[in-house]
């Protein structure tokens, strides 16, 4: 959350473990921040690779998800996140003035920069998301998109130059709309579980 | 495709901590802030959360004392 908040806690286990009234583990399995010191090169690279993980996350998910409705959306928002993977490339290459193709800069660039991460399944079993639950799925893609949105407007706050600020809010922008999308369809299904 | 480990995570308590937060401070005082979707906190919620969906969180940051703890789920 950042923003002067000094006294934040994340709940671990969530609603989930309260309904139970027991401790799930001490792990921190909740709302992450990034990391507010960086370049806006860095912050391109970091981007980058949680477009390609949001992608991942959401072909991986409409896989997995039974309703029909959730399959189109995870589908189109994965759609989306290739053309944001585009243009972190193009910013890249107006920032440091190298050239990549979108395979090479993943390939080169963000790949390594991810070495000794998590997999995708290590990242969901760190959740502790319930895959059968659609509605824990969209919760999760929720909070990913979130946390999006919070690197692309920090970025931006932190660029001096007005074009690379100006893509990053343009990102960030969409970003927002995601959740509004993802936020209004939990809405909307009333039976989702 | 791997997830990097670049989040600074924040602190993270569990509900026996959380009670004992609001135990030694007043109710009052400790923000219990729910995150979700109003049709999930229509459906169950901690007695005396605050629902603001993620999705407002950044626009109504004004609604939140700064110096309060807030415990968010």
């Amino acid at each position: 959350m950042g923003k002067g908040f000094s006294k934040v806690f994340n709940l671990t286990g969530g609603i989930k473990a309260w309904k139970k009234e027991v401790a799930v583990g001490s792990e921190d399995t909740g709302l992450y921040l990034f990391r507010s010191e960086g370049s806006p090169e860095e912050a391109v690279i970091t981007g980058f690779g949680l477009e390609m993980g949001l992608r991942d996350f959401y072909l991986s998910m409409q896989s997995r998800v039974s309703r029909e409705s959730t399959k189109a959306l995870f589908g189109k928002l994965a759609g989306i996140e290739i053309l944001h993977q585009e243009r972190l490339v193009e910013l890249y290459t107006e920032i440091t003035g190298t050239a990549h193709t979108m395979t090479e800069f993943a390939e080169k660039i963000v790949e390594p920069a991810m070495e000794g991460g998590l997999s995708t399944e290590d990242f969901l079993g760190l959740y502790k998301v319930d895959l059968n639950s659609e509605l824990e799925v969209l919760g999760l893609a929720l909070a990913i998109e979130a946390q999006a949105l919070d690197l692309y407007l920090r970025a931006a706050e932190r660029s001096d130059n007005g074009n690379t600020s100006k893509v990053l809010l343009q990102i960030a922008e969409e970003e927002r709309t995601h959740i509004a999308r993802l936020s209004n369809y939990i809405d909307d299904q009333q039976d989702l579980t | 495709m791997k997830w990097k480990q670049f989040f600074t995570p924040i602190s993270s308590i569990n509900w026996e901590e959380a009670h004992q937060l609001v135990a030694q401070t007043s109710e009052q005082d400790v923000i219990l802030l729910d995150v979700r979707q109003p049709k999930e906190y229509t459906r169950g919620h901690l007695p005396g959360a605050k629902l603001i969906p993620l999705g407002d969180l950044e626009n109504r940051l004004a609604e939140l004392e700064k110096d309060q703890p807030i415990v968010i789920y």
